[in-house]
């Protein structure tokens, strides 16, 4: 289906020197978790790359998008493996804090 | 302002999740006209997507559905209506309420269960009627503070 989003949600990779980076944009919501939870499967289970998520360019989240995100941190946790989320927006840093997620996420500061 | 009439919008849409951004394109529009800060509007899409959200997931299991959002203005205040016809989610205001992951080890966090946290936290006020078999309905608030220069 086509609802014409101006801020389709987006998910692109980049794999460099042992780092796997996805970098999001658009909106993040429950209409989109379900690819989004199918793309990221084979990436965090694999434990020879660290994984960064950058979340510079999206623009909302909502509470399925952080449930991804904590599961996805719980699955590399266990698994001894690096996750680190990059490049919070403030809006999202914001529900981040409110909802207490922050301080399971190593960040990497905002330049 | 005095006896100025609550002023009503009300869209009708498919309990589905495709859906849930028009609503969040609404409440842009009318939060803006009413002079709400960008930061304001930011925090009530988060609160009234959670309560569509939860009509979509719980409300009709498999089978559509419809959820009615009414944005009512009342002179500062807007309060926005989410109501379905479905099942209750009695469990979601259960499992959910005022629970965050402030106090808990990563081993400990449940997945799921802050939506309805957020709602709490990002409204001024948020009530929540459920009856079985009679569908949800959550009432989000929020006031605009006007700006000193306005009083």
């Amino acid at each position: 289906m086509n609802t014409n989003k101006n801020e389709k949600f987006n998910a692109t990779m980049q794999s460099n020197d042992g780092t796997i980076t996805v970098v999001l944009s658009g909106e993040l919501d429950l209409s989109v978790a379900p690819e989004f939870r199918l793309m990221m499967k084979p990436l965090v289970e694999d434990s020879n790359h660290d994984l960064i998520i950058n979340l510079k360019n999206l623009k909302y989240i909502d509470s399925t998008g952080i449930g991804i995100l904590l599961s996805i941190l719980k699955a590399r946790h266990g698994m001894g493996s690096k996750f680190l989320v990059e490049d919070v927006p403030s809006q999202i840093q914001k529900l981040f804090d409110m909802t207490g997620i922050s301080k399971f996420f190593a960040t990497k500061e905002n330049s | 302002m005095n006896g100025e009439a609550v002023q009503k919008v009300v869209i009708s849409l498919p309990a589905s999740a495709d859906y849930v951004d028009i609503v969040r394109l609404n409440l842009y529009g009318i939060a803006s006209k009413m002079g709400f800060s960008y930061e304001d509007i930011e925090d009530m899409k988060v609160a009234v997507s959670e309560a569509c959200n939860n009509s979509v997931l719980y409300a009709y299991g498999q089978e559509d559905g419809t959820v009615e959002v009414t944005f009512e203005i009342n002179g500062d205040l807007l309060s926005i209506t989410v109501k379905d016809e479905g099942d209750s989610f009695d469990n979601l205001t259960a499992q959910g309420e005022g629970s965050t992951l402030h106090d808990k080890e990563l081993d400990d966090v449940q997945i799921g269960g802050l939506g309805f946290f957020l709602m709490q936290a990002l409204m001024d006020d948020v009530s929540v009627e459920s009856q079985a078999g009679c569908g949800t309905k959550v009432v989000l608030t929020k006031r605009l503070m006007r700006s000193e220069e306005m009083v």
